[in-house]
């Protein structure tokens, strides 16, 4: 399903067309797989390299996450760079973080911080972790439309229908809410007093009420969308669907080569006496 | 939604969740996953400007993510509505916004939504004063730090107490007494009177 591009209401908004979820699906080869396989593959990498506590073996699986999502998602480099700047202050918050608060062998010491080993090495896993994880998710949601992935939710994860219907609403919601967000905020400017300049001065509480407006807003469409659908009987059970999200060779392919290469490195790791697991928080 | 002669006044079938619930459910993850999602653009760039505070200013919002599930059980009031607000709200920003934090945010979600709605569930979902709905930010706040601890490596930092703290505070304020302030000023406007929250408001001595 292709989403339609809703031109933006206004030329000043913050960004109201270039909100994340409003994408067009890149044709590429994650795109063609199933959606429950991938999302079970990123929540099995996810889990697993919760245990993996040095610097190096994240390291190295969120250099081959980042190839991989590249190539496989054909995400263009500019894309990847972007969603990079909050990965990157959240990994180096994490890093500096780590690096000066934990006991250790110091090996620098600056004006009342101290910079030790252990947490250095730490520090270095975790933001790592936060780097291969969200990098893998930005794959995931760059080859995944919202409607494809409740199709394949129900007929391959068994997801009950009324959930799915309603997530479905979220989804329609949600793609709708640039827009409603930039009604709300442009009717609140025009109430809002003027700074010098003409200006509207629009301050914390004024940002308070337009989301509760959003919410308000949000809440009489979503009891709409609820009493359509239950007028035409969505919801109720189990449906045929338009195109079914089939499962086949490529994604077994798929799984193979993403846990095949989590293995691989894991164990290569293991050998060379590199990997580490919860102990280096404590120890 | 029109009233049959349903022996309860809580709906006909207690067990079953209506459509319309289940959306409202949603809404409320959607919503406040957008204006998170709006709330961490803007973030960043004041997470750089404090550099290593950043990473603390994540506890005093923490009580923010707690919204979904304290809302969602006092408007439908029926058993399981805040972890499944939680979860469904989670499930939203991995799998439609893309979160960072990947998959694994659906159990801290969960943690959550369990920790949030245990004082309600103690009052047999009877009560929604402003100490219920503070104890709620209090649990669901503490009950994910430790899984938080766990999955970004707190332990063994000497930061740990001083975040415990942090986050419970912020539990107790923003997931808590905010949520208690947003759900009568939802009831006021009249928006989720077709719920649990405004029939029992129709009874004699409800609120």
């Amino acid at each position: 399903m292709t989403a339609t591009t809703v031109p933006a209401v206004d030329g000043t908004g913050t960004g109201a067309a270039t909100a994340p979820w409003r994408r067009d699906v890149t044709p590429s080869v994650l795109a063609r797989r199933n959606p429950t396989v991938k999302l079970v593959l990123l929540t099995v990498v996810s889990a697993a390299v919760l245990l993996v506590l040095d610097p190096v073996t994240p390291l190295v699986l969120y250099a081959l996450a980042l190839v991989g999502v590249a190539a496989a998602a054909r995400v263009p480099a500019r894309t990847l760079l972007v969603a990079h700047g909050p990965l990157l202050a959240f990994a180096g918050g994490v890093l500096v973080v780590n690096a000066v608060s934990r006991p250790g062998p110091v090996v620098w010491s600056g004006p009342g911080l101290e910079v030790t080993a252990p947490g250095l090495s730490v520090g270095t896993a975790l933001a790592a972790r936060s780097l291969l994880i969200g990098v893998l998710a930005l794959g995931f949601v760059r080859s995944t439309d919202g409607p494809t992935l409740l199709a394949s939710l129900q007929a391959d994860a068994r997801l009950p229908a009324r959930p799915a219907h309603a997530l479905l609403a979220g989804y329609r919601l949600l793609e709708e809410m640039p827009r409603t967000w930039a009604q709300v905020r442009h009717a609140h400017a025009v109430r809002a007093p003027r700074r010098r300049g003409g200006r509207p001065a629009l301050g914390v509480r004024a940002h308070g009420r337009m989301v509760f407006g959003l919410l308000v807003s949000s809440l009489r469409t979503g009891e709409r969308l609820a009493a359509t659908l239950e007028q035409r009987g969505l919801g109720l059970g189990p449906r045929t669907v338009w195109r079914p999200v089939r499962r086949d060779r490529g994604d077994v392919v798929l799984a193979l080569v993403v846990l095949g290469t989590l293995a691989a490195v894991l164990l290569v790791s293991a050998r060379l006496g590199l990997l580490a697991g919860p102990g280096a928080l404590t120890g | 939604m029109t009233a049959t002669s349903a022996p309860t006044p809580t709906g006909a079938r207690r067990g079953s969740w209506s459509l319309r619930e289940l959306v409202l459910v949603v809404v409320l993850g959607v919503v406040f996953g957008f204006a998170y999602w709006a709330l961490v653009q803007g973030w960043n760039g004041l997470s750089i400007a404090m550099g290593p505070a950043g990473d603390l200013a994540q506890h005093l919002l923490l009580g923010g993510w707690l919204l979904a599930a304290p809302l969602a059980v006092a408007i439908v009031r029926r058993p399981g509505a805040g972890v499944l607000a939680e979860v469904l709200a989670s499930v939203v920003e991995v799998v439609f916004l893309g979160s960072p934090v990947g998959p694994l945010l659906v159990v801290s979600a969960l943690l959550q939504g369990v920790g949030s709605e245990l004082p309600f569930a103690l009052t047999r979902y009877r009560r929604f004063g402003w100490a219920t709905f503070a104890l709620s930010g209090l649990c669901g706040a503490g009950l994910v730090f430790f899984f938080s601890a766990f999955r970004a490596g707190w332990y063994g930092q000497d930061l740990l107490l001083l975040r415990f703290g942090l986050q419970v505070a912020s539990g107790l304020v923003l997931g808590g007494l905010l949520a208690k302030v947003l759900v009568d000023a939802l009831a006021r406007t009249g928006v989720v009177d077709n719920y649990a929250i405004g029939r029992d408001a129709l009874r004699p001595g409800g609120r």
